[in-house]
């Protein structure tokens, strides 16, 4: 087994009587590209926000890179290395796209001159380097989804969270976000992906996860989970029974 | 970012050299005979003074209000900590008024660092975080209006020197204040500009454009706010210690009131908030309306009773004419404080954004075309 860069144990969060995420685990390898899946309500977003620290988990144990991160700031954790998207997009609509991603960018440096380079480079990979101008508030659901992941990968991560970039895309947008994150995981950087379209998650992951009702129910390549009889149930129901649709 | 139209730097420059050579020339003939009546001479140099102090003021509440987006209407308690503090040194240790002025900032600041440490680590936000700001700068007035060592409503007067030196921050004439005011005006403007383009900067526009995404992407929104607090108050505080040191005389219901607080903001919202030179436009802009409306309807109706003007038998019309003299001298609140107030109103529905993003746009779209 390879090193892995994030590794979550018995994390559980609570809402009152809700058990939001119940002792679910998941360990996060180097180099390679996560999926997060499962139904409506089952807790992915806000495994999220536990990994990436705008939650508290009630219990349990987040280590990310050697470091406890449990109680730590979003804004620490960026820090550390470890970035992540909003499902629900929040570009700084007043500024322009540069503007944006500069602000990413100056996580790691504090020159301005410098930081304007890591910004055109960032939007240079994310093939967006022609709307630097525009502002962001202007953009259609393509475009800030894009500004989303640059403004993240701006601040240079090891590991990038990414909240459902993809939900809302045309066909064609979801071809050209996908030769993105191609690029990305190509430049080095681990991405943890949330994702409702399968075919995207299929396609892209080496690994997945799925969660149900908060908890971990399965982990394995694509091939294994597609065929895995908990997946089917938690998606499709209990009565379910491939065979007999089948014959 | 906002394209710099290049015609605005030399409008810049041509209005600084503008302001600096006006001392020379602001009691010549040709000035009596263009400005309104009393406009001239100290009394010119004393709007500029105005104008200055208030553009300055407006550029230090902008570094919170306007980049942070941390809207304080309590300003004026960190320019009454910065007029105290310098005047209470001089009277009492004869310390000059130029280091009694860093004291005041420093304190300023950490007191900033106070309000920003109590209200950001509750979370205040927006309105919320506007009222601590009141009622901080309402309980520093009745504070000092409490205390003895502050001169209580009596109010603080600073003795004058025996001799009127640049190091005893004293002075006979108006000009060293009006060079002075300038710049601190200027300071203020650079303070802003370095600001503004500084990675302090980008990160306090994100904050306010979005506190959770600025969070993600490695910001402390909190220490970042703070320090928006801390040097917005400690360059307020400055503003402070030339108002004392210009009028020689405090009291607190004149320098920790809510309408000082009010004005600072007015002045930025109406030029362009979270712009460097929005606020110097803006004061620009209102104070010489409003000084120009009240003395040019200051002059008749002075001593007009309303009663005796109804009961006089004249034409409706110059009964009118009457009538409205009668309120511009200070009758029915004042018909200077009304223009001014539907001067302010037209303002806010056309440009609410202010007035300078509408000549940035007017620039772009003339980039855009050509």
């Amino acid at each position: 087994m390879t090193k892995s860069l994030l590794e979550a144990k018995n994390v559980t969060k609570r809402f009152g009587g809700l058990v939001a995420v119940n002792k679910a685990d998941m360990s996060i390898e180097k180099g390679r590209i996560t999926g997060l899946i499962g139904p409506n309500g089952a807790g992915k977003t806000t495994f999220f926000n536990l990994l990436s620290g705008f939650m508290q988990p009630d219990e349990g144990e987040i280590v990310f890179n050697g470091h406890r991160i449990n109680g730590m700031r979003p804004s620490n954790i960026c820090k550390l290395g470890m970035t992540r998207t909003f499902q629900i997009v929040k570009p700084f609509p007043e500024l322009t796209v540069l503007e944006n991603v500069m602000i990413g960018a100056f996580n790691k440096t504090g020159s301005t001159q410098r930081a304007k380079e890591i910004a055109l480079d960032v939007l240079e990979l994310v093939e967006f380097s022609d709307q630097a101008k525009m502002s962001a508030g202007a953009l259609p659901v393509a475009g800030r989804k894009r500004v989303e992941v640059a403004k993240a990968l701006a601040t240079k991560p090891e590991l990038l969270l990414l909240d459902e970039v993809l939900a809302g895309l045309t066909p064609t947008e979801m071809q050209k976000m996908i030769a993105v994150l191609g690029k990305v995981r190509d430049a080095g950087i681990t991405i943890v992906i949330v994702e409702h379209v399968m075919a995207v998650i299929m396609s892209l992951c080496d690994h997945i996860v799925v969660i149900n009702n908060g908890e971990n129910i399965a982990s394995g390549n694509p091939q294994e989970i597609s065929v895995n009889p908990a997946v089917m149930e938690a998606y499709l129901g209990s009565d379910f029974n491939a065979q007999s649709v089948i014959s | 970012m906002i394209p710099q139209i290049k015609i605005s730097h030399y409008i810049y420059g041509l209005t600084l050299l503008f302001l600096l050579s006006l001392p020379l020339y602001a009691e010549s003939d040709f000035v009596v005979a263009v400005m309104p009546d009393g406009l001239s001479g100290s009394a010119l140099l004393h709007v500029g003074i105005l104008i200055f102090m208030f553009a300055y003021l407006s550029s230090s509440w902008n570094i919170l209000g306007g980049f942070a987006g941390q809207l304080s209407l309590g300003h004026a308690a960190f320019f009454g900590i910065g007029a105290y503090t310098s005047s209470l040194i001089y009277v009492h240790t004869g310390v000059s008024p130029w280091i009694g002025m860093i004291a005041g900032a420093v304190i300023a600041a950490i007191v900033g660092y106070g309000l920003g440490f109590i209200s950001f680590k509750y979370g205040l936000k927006g309105p919320f975080f506007a009222l601590v700001t009141i009622a901080f700068a309402e309980i520093l007035r009745l504070l000092f209006l409490y205390f003895d060592f502050t001169g209580g409503p009596l109010g603080l007067l600073i003795p004058l020197s025996s001799e009127y030196t640049f190091w005893e921050y004293q002075f006979l004439e108006k000009e060293p204040y009006y060079f002075i005011a300038l710049g601190l005006m200027v300071f203020g403007i650079i303070i802003c500009a370095i600001v503004s383009s500084s990675k302090f900067g980008y990160y306090l526009r994100a904050i306010r454009e979005s506190e959770e995404a600025a969070e993600a992407l490695g910001i402390h929104s909190m220490h970042n706010k703070m320090h928006a607090v801390a040097l917005s108050a400690a360059m307020t505080a400055l503003g402070g210690t030339f108002y004392a040191q210009y009028t020689q005389y405090i009291v607190p219901d004149d320098v920790i009131k809510i309408a000082l607080s009010i004005e600072i903001i007015l002045f930025a919202v109406i030029g362009g908030s979270g712009l460097v030179m929005g606020p110097i436009i803006g004061t620009f802009l209102l104070v010489p309306i409003g000084e120009m409306s009240r003395i040019v309807f200051e002059g008749g109706g002075a001593g007009a009773s309303l009663v005796a003007l109804i009961n006089e038998e004249i034409p409706s019309g110059e009964k009118f004419i009457r009538y409205l003299e009668y309120l511009s001298s200070g009758g029915g609140g004042g018909l200077a404080i009304l223009l001014y107030g539907v001067i302010l109103i037209l303002v806010c529905l056309a440009l609410p954004r202010g007035v300078l993003p509408a000549f940035h746009k007017i620039g772009m779209k003339r980039e855009g075309s050509s």
